[in-house]
């Protein structure tokens, strides 16, 4: 199935896996719930009546007007046969049908993420004019690294919150919630588009860095090309390399947009599929959760189409790859042990504290005996930050560690896999996690499920660009010649000259990844109280930013640091990279992923 | 990608694209009808979660609104009081007759009369599943003339016309029930607001009612919005966005002008129950060490920031007859023959779970300071907070040392027979503690029998001191709840019950 097979049989396998990864998405969708395993009468009934004793001939009665008697194949091949018509059925809760509602909800949230990604556009542009200016005077900088990888640290809860403290209530210059006119639209916007913006602009700047101090934009200078020319050029052979990651941010919108829909109170459709979650409403969750694949898919498809309008139809960038950016290997190492050691020291100091006894008087400011001050409970937030450290990035990296082994292998299945890929990468983390507490219900484990079903698959993508690049290397195409077998000639060849770079894409990804696990926790879809988790922490504080900065600023900071330690520490171990011209380079290391979706 | 002429036209662009894409909810100008009457501005908490159906919790929005109206009313005591009936009287020990009021006329025009009555009662008597509030209860309805139905129950009981008062049981003009789909509140209410538009979870506009068999309204019409978010719900009151604002949380008060922050009681105690079953709280020496251990206080300074009452008993403020009927000795009495606590020594590092849920907010901080304090008093204490969901069925199968719960008293009919009998009877189906106790028993049934009114209030007091002898249940305290006011509002109603917010004599000025 890999590599040496003739060209005609390469379309219909991926073709096909990408037939049977869209299929298993809809049919686990269709079998919700009889997958789910728990009654969902029960949960129907107490939407309906909050203190209602569940009395089984209450149970008895949802389960028959719910068609739920009829058994689960019944159930999954009526839905699916009213999908085909367009029928989406009845919400189980109103008995309303799903289809008006999901419709006005995704119309709202296709407003606010087109405005987001207009705010992100306008940062964007913002952010990358100085890089290329500088880059046509000869004197190429590299973007913001440490200072952007704290800026898109901090995750959309925590600044939809600040948004409304700083817009609605000091300034007064917006409404604090609802959907009612164009003044609803900034605060949201700003919120989901600012992360955004920041790391398309970090992407992007480094991208035109590293392409302006390339040879030829001072020959085209020099020959008199015009800097309007010349910097229009430079941008088009930026943008492809960093499409791929493009497209994952874009997505992840999406998935932020449901966190940022709770706090303004707009009625998208994150909303109401977090609210079918929680109610088990599971006509209007399986609508919903379909909706929100089908937005990731049309914005992941929009930007192809932009790539593929760059690339003048080109299959794959046959442009070389841009050369390793400039930047001062002196001042990384001094970034990753400043902030490294201040993390430590953080950590280490808080595990020796007591993270649970509320010993202390409520929302205590920091002191020298409480150097973090204390939440809400009492509690000393230096021992939950650290004690947090161990919950949020231990689950980060075990996260990763399974992700970049499933990478690795299926990333040697190219073809196969490209269905689940794509799939994976349309998918935002929130909607997965939608998905898994759905299942199982709300755990530290099932935040790590719902991270891991989509963080394998960017890991998969470079390592199957990297064995395509490493297979072709004349010293690994003559192998098969000498008698190789293919396994070994993987094993052996192949796999040690992928397996470095995947790693340290792999890193790139942690504080990425932690923050798709805080999401979760800020969401109430992963850990539970009073376990010290950093998303939990957030959560917990952001209720009181006002009153008691330090319940935010702690965990906040926690997680810049750890992401300027992880965007810096990976730089700083790539040695100087050997190009091979005339190969492209495909998804090479990217910053943090969509996270915070 | 950095086109500057093409962001600026994506921006340009923008609203254009999106006009429509608003829900509009903001309702009509002020005065639109001429009157120059204020519109009021709502912020709820909750979201409908049925399509504002009222045989859903989403009545109690529906009677918050004064947009749909029951056949009784309670009156502050919890006693009934006319409401779309004039009088009731007990025709037979099982039969009710109640008089209709004349003149009322549905939103939709159509006049209310013993039919459309009758057919909305059915309508509730053969929901699927049955409203709360008929839960286990048989109930026939027929119409005796145009002006009066007669109802007959299953079995004798004493608290029908309280029950009548549940929101549960409004009466719709018959155009609601029409159809398979859900019962439809829009424009059938009887009210002096009509609901004219629900737009989903984002919010729901009411008009003045001109035909209102009542005092016309002072508003000229509501203007709801469902805000989840606390924050948002301070600054709702904090910009002026709102007038009137739901369940304002502890911790965005200190930002707010208290002038504008009324707390109201809740019928709610947050109790500590104590398997009475099995581990180490199956002794009573050792329940009783777990109560003498905890500190009530210090939770309400802590956690509700003073906004709590600390419990006497099962029944707080909110039913303001409990504490003097507490007054009369034999209270004391009762509770005072509990056993002696054991000693911290006796107790002896005590491996003890502690469960509670994360939906509502505040249960998690309590339970921190619970462990605290249990821990000092000699128990291990190990914690289980799930989403409530998750974490009921557990709790009443007892797998749960110690569970805090925050219990709703009174549901709809304002009566706590059933609360008591449901958590501390021997056949209770929500008996979080595992008690079953002859004594309790007993004392329940006695209440249960007893009329409405002084007697039974008494009966009630009684069977709460008797259940709090056996220390199965600690109550811990009282919720209130902050009901956000905006400086011109007049007459918003305070409600322990949730029942009302606004009525005809609630106006703002602004």
């Amino acid at each position: 199935m890999t590599g040496s097979s003739g060209g005609a049989r390469r379309v219909p396998v991926a073709a096909l896996s990408r037939v049977v990864a869209v299929l298993a998405v809809v049919g686990g969708v269709a079998l919700l719930p009889w997958l789910s395993g728990r009654d969902a009468a029960y949960t129907v009934l107490r939407a309906r009546y909050a203190d209602r004793e569940a009395t089984p001939e209450a149970l008895a009665a949802v389960r028959v007007e719910l068609g739920l008697d009829a058994g689960p194949l019944a159930v999954a091949g009526d839905w699916l046969g009213g999908l085909l018509v367009g029928d989406l059925g009845e919400s189980w809760i109103s008995g309303r049908p799903v289809a008006g509602g999901l419709l006005a909800a995704l119309g709202v949230s296709l407003t606010l993420t087109l405005a987001a990604l207009a705010v992100a556009a306008v940062l964007l542009a913002a952010s990358v004019a100085p890089v290329l200016r500088a880059g046509l005077r000869g004197r190429p900088q590299a973007g913001t690294g440490a200072l952007g990888a704290a800026l898109v640290a901090l995750p959309e809860f925590v600044l939809a919150t600040l948004l409304l403290l700083v817009g609605a209530v000091w300034l007064g210059w917006f409404p604090p919630y609802g959907w009612a006119g164009a003044a609803n639209l900034p605060l949201p916007a700003l919120a989901l588009g600012l992360p955004a913006g920041g790391l398309l602009g970090r992407l992007l700047g480094t991208a035109v860095a590293a392409a302006a101090a390339e040879p030829w934009v001072r020959t085209w200078l020099l020959a008199g090309h015009g800097r309007v020319a010349t910097g229009l050029a430079v941008l088009r052979r930026a943008v492809p390399s960093v499409a791929g990651q493009a497209a994952l941010v874009v997505v992840g919108v999406t998935g932020g947009a449901v966190a940022v829909e709770e706090v303004f109170a707009i009625p998208g459709l994150g909303r109401l599929t977090l609210g079918a979650a929680a109610a088990q409403d599971l006509p209007v969750l399986q609508a919903g959760l379909l909706a929100l694949l089908g937005l990731a898919v049309l914005l992941g498809g929009a930007v192809a189409a932009l790539r593929w309008l760059l690339l003048g139809g080109a299959r794959e960038p046959e442009l070389p790859p841009p050369p390793p950016e400039p930047r001062s290997r002196r001042r990384d190492l001094a970034v990753v042990l400043g902030a490294g050691g201040l993390l430590a020291v953080t950590v280490v100091a808080g595990l020796v504290r007591d993270p649970t006894g509320s010993s202390h008087p409520r929302l205590a400011p920091p002191s020298w005996a409480l150097p973090l001050g204390a939440d809400a409970s009492g509690r000393d937030l230096l021992a939950r930050v650290g004690h947090g450290a161990v919950t949020t990035l231990g689950t980060a990296l075990a996260v990763l560690a399974v992700c970049t082994v499933v990478g690795l292998l299926l990333g040697c299945l190219p073809r196969a896999c490209a269905g689940p890929v794509e799939v994976a990468n349309a998918l935002p983390p929130v909607v997965v996690g939608l998905l898994v507490v759905a299942l199982s219900g709300p755990s530290v484990l099932a935040a790590a499920v719902a991270v891991g079903l989509v963080s394998w698959s960017p890991l998969a993508a470079h390592t199957a660009a990297l064995v395509e690049e490493a297979r072709r290397a004349p010293h690994v195409e003559v192998l098969p010649l000498l008698g190789v077998g293919r396994a070994r000639l993987l094993w052996a060849h192949v796999l040690p000259a992928v397996a470095g770079p995947v790693v340290r894409h792999a890193a790139l990804r942690l504080p990425g990844v932690a923050l798709a696990l805080a999401s979760l926790g800020f969401l109430g879809l992963g850990a539970a109280p009073p376990t010290p988790e950093w998303g939990l922490l957030l959560a917990e504080g952001s209720a009181y930013v006002e009153r008691a900065p330090w319940t935010v600023l702690a965990p906040a900071s926690a997680l810049v640091l750890a992401a300027v330690v992880a965007v810096a520490g990976a730089s700083l171990r790539r040695g100087p990279r050997r190009t091979v011209p005339g190969r492209p380079a495909r998804g090479v290391a990217g910053v943090g992923a969509p996270a915070a979706g | 990608m950095k086109k500057p002429a093409l962001t600026l036209a994506a921006v340009l662009a923008l609203p254009a694209l999106t006009t429509g894409c608003f829900s509009g909810g903001a309702g009509g100008a002020d005065g639109a009808d001429g009157s120059g009457d204020q519109r009021l501005r709502l912020a709820m908490l909750q979201p409908p979660r049925s399509g504002l159906s009222p045989l859903s919790d989403d009545a109690f929005k529906l009677s918050r609104w004064s947009t749909a109206e029951t056949l009784v009313e309670l009156d502050d005591a919890g006693d009934p009081r006319p409401g779309l009936a004039t009088s009731w009287e007990q025709t037979a020990p099982r039969e009710w007759r109640l008089e209709l009021r004349e003149d009322v006329v549905f939103h939709d025009g159509t006049p209310m009369d013993a039919d459309a009555v009758a057919g909305a009662l059915q309508a509730a008597v053969d929901a699927s599943p049955v409203p709360r509030i008929l839960d286990g209860f048989s109930l026939d309805v027929a119409t005796d003339g145009d002006d009066a139905v007669v109802l007959t129950t299953g079995e004798v009981d004493p608290l029908l016309p309280a029950r009548l008062s549940s929101p549960q049981l409004a009466v719709l003009a018959p155009a609601a029930y029409d159809g398979d789909g859900p019962v439809d509140p829009v424009g059938t209410g009887t009210g002096p607001f009509e609901l004219v538009a629900s737009d989903g979870t984002a919010g729901a506009t009411l008009d003045r009612f001109d035909d209102y068999w009542g005092e016309p309204a002072a508003a000229a019409g509501i203007d709801v919005s469902y805000v989840p978010d606390g924050t948002a719900r301070g600054a709702a009151l904090r910009t002026g966005e709102a007038d009137v604002v739901e369940a304002v949380p502890v911790s965005q008060q200190a930002g707010i002008d208290p002038d504008l922050l009324h707390e109201v009681a809740m019928p709610r105690t947050n109790t500590l129950y104590l398997n009475t079953d099995r581990g180490p709280f199956a002794d009573p020496a050792v329940r009783a060490a777990a109560r003498e251990a905890l500190d009530p206080a210090r939770i309400v300074a802590d956690v509700y920031e003073g906004s709590a009452d600390e419990a006497t008993g099962l029944l707080g403020p909110a039913l303001p007859w409990a504490a003097p009927l507490r007054e009369g000795g034999s209270w004391a009495a009762t509770v005072g023959g509990r056993v002696e606590p054991a000693t911290p020594a006796e107790v002896d590092g005590a491996p003890i779970t502690l469960g509670t849920f994360t939906d509502r907010a505040e249960l998690p901080e309590v339970a921190v300071l619970l462990e605290q304090q249990l821990e000092d008093a000699g128990f291990e204490v190990t914690q289980d907070v799930r989403e409530y969901q998750f974490i009921e069925s557990d709790a009443i199968d007892g797998a749960f040392d110690a569970f805090l719960l925050s219990r709703a008293t009174v549901l709809d009919s304002g009566d706590p027979v059933a609360y008591l009998a449901s958590d501390f009877g021997c056949e209770g189906s929500f008996n979080l503690s595992q008690l079953c106790d002859p004594a309790v028993d007993a004392a329940v049934e006695e209440a249960a029998r007893t009329p409405a009114g002084d007697e039974r209030r008494a009966a009630i007091i009684a069977a709460e001191a008797e259940l709090l002898a056996t220390d199965a249940a600690i109550p811990l305290l009282h919720e209130r709840v902050s009901q956000g006011e905006a400086a011109g509002v007049r007459g918003a109603l305070r409600d322990p019950r949730e029942r009302e917010l606004v009525d005809s004599g609630t106006r703002v000025e602004r």
